[in-house]
């Protein structure tokens, strides 16, 4: 059993189950987890949610961020600033 | 760039940094030639790789240099020399792609590019969090 921390990706998107591209960006983090032995917890965040000033709140929990694809976003913004606070504060971040 | 845009949601506007590609991406698994020396070249070592794409915007040549001279560079290319991966050297890992790795995934064969961002979350979370 894996009892180290898991690794939290904040996956920046307004996921959508019948999207083929969000099912394997959800899937490849498990292939990858499973490869390396470390447990990776996703969570999708709407883009919405993310046109705030308060999302750094929400965004640091995570130990990176992936931008999905899917454009465009309900909030291109929200995108946007979610894009920006990885850029600029150094989160490990990957846009696809 | 204040006013960048992106050809999908404001046609016609002055700064199309995101233009629309001369032919379609979608459905296509194409060769990117990896430039040497960035986090894409650690990540596959290979000098050429085969990746799935799903778009019909990329990187408008036009607002190349610029985006060069703020930092960014191209670490993977098309045949014409387009725009295919951009990174920011100096950032931890900040790596956008204009096809999706998470299409070729499998679960005996996690993507490269994949494996190498989720080592820099582990890395980012083991330093509890250290701003750049």
């Amino acid at each position: 059993m894996n009892m180290k921390k898991p690794i939290k990706v904040g996956i920046i998107g307004d996921f959508n189950s019948n999207s083929p591209f969000h099912k394997s960006t959800n899937e490849s983090l498990v292939h990858t987890g499973i490869a390396m032995d470390v447990a990776v917890d996703s969570s999708w965040l709407p883009t919405e949610s993310l046109d705030v000033e308060a999302n750094e709140k929400t965004l640091k929990r995570f130990d990176a961020l992936w931008c999905s694809p899917g454009s465009p976003y309900k909030s291109m913004n929200g995108a946007l600033k979610a894009i920006r606070f990885a850029r600029e504060m150094g989160w490990p971040f990957i846009g696809t | 760039m204040k006013d960048a845009e992106h050809e999908e949601t404001a046609p016609g506007a002055p700064r199309l940094v995101i233009s629309k590609l001369s032919c379609s991406l979608v459905g296509k698994i194409e060769k990117v030639r990896i430039i040497p020396g960035l986090l894409a070249h650690q990540a596959y070592g290979d000098q050429e790789v085969s990746e799935q794409f799903a778009c019909n915007y990329g990187l408008n040549r036009e607002y190349l240099k610029k985006l060069e001279e703020r930092g960014l560079r191209i670490t993977g290319v098309d045949a014409d020399g387009d725009a295919r991966i951009i990174e920011l050297p100096g950032h931890r890992f900040f790596v956008g792609t204009l096809f999706l790795p998470q299409l070729l995934s499998r679960p005996d064969r996690p993507h490269p590019l994949i494996t190498a961002y989720v080592r820099a979350a582990l890395s980012f979370q083991a330093a509890g969090h250290p701003h750049k």
